[in-house]
């Protein structure tokens, strides 16, 4: 089976490196990091990923803004899921998952809600 | 002579006199009727100086005393009038006007005193309400910007651990096992933590619809049913099938009773009963009184749904009952308590306006009660 590619943009160095480690080590990924928002566009149209993971805030640039420029683009069919450490679950929930359209999952969560999540988008 | 003077004082009006010869004979008298004010002789046969004054002074507290005394040393005038006295006449050296004055002016004056000691009270109790918010609101954005700080962190050592649960985790290396378990069991207690002080800092967005009470309650039930069961508690409910719908954030509000029942489940470590009480009622003027110290919308004698959590534990200490509701207060700190519960319970009452209060009752145990508008 073909594996699927994951692009995790986020500037928290430590936490991109294991997402990229758990998600490969299930054998059915393969990911790519970039740390730098501002350079997101161009590593998506690098690596063109099936599923983006994005970060809400980043030094630079708001995970939103990368959302905007892709909507313009030849990219807005990609699924974004948004990471973030900035509301809890019960305000996860109550938001019904979704942002702009697409969804959200807190920090942390476990690598098998990571998983489903992924799975639910591609 | 004294008795003539003041029966021909106008035009400051009459008095009248009442007279006892000893200071006991005094406190007979102030028992039975309610006196203006005391004219003291330093004098007496059963007391004497300063002493009487102190002891009359401390038994009615709100009577004026103004002091009538034969020659005594000079600044016994001045220590008697901050001992307590309004003013100091020696016998002798005042006519009828002075002496009607006197009284008259001692009577004013501690009236006056009486409403500036009451004002100070009030300023008090609203400066101490006010600092007692300011702490939440102060804590509420700290907490979060440490909480989100501390959650990307946190996130990586999880997925850590699980990343190396997996690549370690069939390993029959007793040591790495017990590292593991240990360090994703902190990691999540850390995130509880972290969670629950954002949760505190995140509580004014409220999401309010006419909600069942009596349903969320049934509901919150279900999540405490097994460790009841456990610790050999009987829940009990009395809830009145015939409540109006009120207007509330369904989670939040669980949040606040379900977070109610763990305490009294704690409360019941070696078992007991845990009652729900629903029903609407008038609410009372005196609840009324106490309610609208700090919360307005309420009103005198409205209609209102009443929820009481009721358990058999030992009840509340003194320093509990007061400091309850404080952020970070726990009893439980030994296993992990971090006293947000009831800080964040009370919070969410506020933002509803509505009304948490907690009391130990007279059968003993501890009683949780809630009071919305209906």
């Amino acid at each position: 089976m073909e594996k699927k590619k994951i692009l995790v943009i986020d500037d928290e160095i430590g936490f991109t490196e294991l997402v990229k480690l758990n998600l490969e080590a299930t054998g059915n990924y393969v990911v790519k990091i970039e740390n730098d928002g501002t350079k997101a566009f161009q590593t998506i149209q690098a690596f063109l990923p099936d599923l983006i993971l994005l970060d809400i805030i980043m030094p630079n640039i708001e995970g939103p803004d990368v959302v905007n420029k892709m909507r313009n683009s030849n990219f807005k069919h990609i699924p974004i899921i948004f990471l973030t450490a900035t509301v809890t679950k019960a305000e996860v929930e109550a938001q019904e998952g979704k942002i702009g359209g697409h969804e959200f999952l807190a920090k942390p969560s476990t690598v098998k809600e990571l998983v489903d999540c992924i799975e639910r988008h591609l | 002579m004294l008795t003539g003077m003041l029966s021909h004082s106008p035009p400051l009006g009459s008095f009248e006199i009442h007279l006892a010869e000893t200071l006991n004979k005094a406190y007979k008298l102030l028992e039975k009727k309610k006196f203006d004010v005391a004219l003291l002789d330093l004098n007496l046969d059963d007391s004497s100086g300063l002493q009487s004054l102190k002891k009359l002074n401390e038994k009615c507290p709100l009577l004026p005393i103004v002091i009538n005394t034969g020659s005594y040393p000079d600044d016994l005038g001045l220590k008697a009038i901050t001992s307590g006295a309004q003013d100091y006449l020696i016998k002798g050296k005042y006519k009828s006007y002075g002496l009607s004055k006197s009284l008259y002016y001692a009577v004013e004056r501690k009236r006056s005193e009486q409403e500036i000691q009451t004002a100070y009270n009030k300023f008090k109790e609203t400066q101490s309400q006010l600092i007692q918010a300011e702490k939440i609101n102060t804590i509420g954005s700290i907490a979060s910007g440490v909480a989100h700080e501390v959650k990307n962190p946190l996130a990586t050592i999880l997925y850590g651990v699980e990343f190396l649960s997996t690549k370690l985790g069939n390993t029959d290396d007793e040591k790495i096992q017990l590292t593991l378990k240990s360090i994703k069991e902190a990691t999540n207690k850390a995130n509880t933590i972290i969670r629950d002080l954002l949760d505190f800092s995140s509580l004014s967005i409220l999401k309010k619809k006419p909600e069942d009470i009596n349903e969320i309650l049934l509901q919150a039930t279900k999540l405490i049913v097994h460790q009841c069961e456990k610790k050999g508690i009987e829940i009990k409910t009395e809830l009145d099938k015939n409540l109006r719908e009120i207007k509330i954030d369904k989670n939040r509000i669980e949040q606040v009773i379900v977070d109610l029942f763990v305490n009294a489940i704690y409360a019941m470590e070696d078992g007991g009963e845990l009652t729900i009480k629903t029903y609407a009622e008038k609410l009372s003027h005196k609840d009324y009184e106490v309610i609208s110290k700090s919360l307005k919308g309420f009103k005198d004698k409205e209609m209102v749904t009443i929820v009481e959590i009721d358990d058999t534990g030992p009840g509340f200490s003194e320093e509990g009952l007061s400091k309850s509701f404080d952020p970070f207060f726990t009893t439980r700190r030994a296993s992990g308590g971090v006293g947000l519960g009831l800080a964040i319970a009370k919070t969410i009452m506020q933002n509803h306006n509505a009304y948490i209060s907690l009391k130990n009752r007279e059968q003993g145990g501890a009683q949780a009660r809630l009071i919305f508008k209906s």
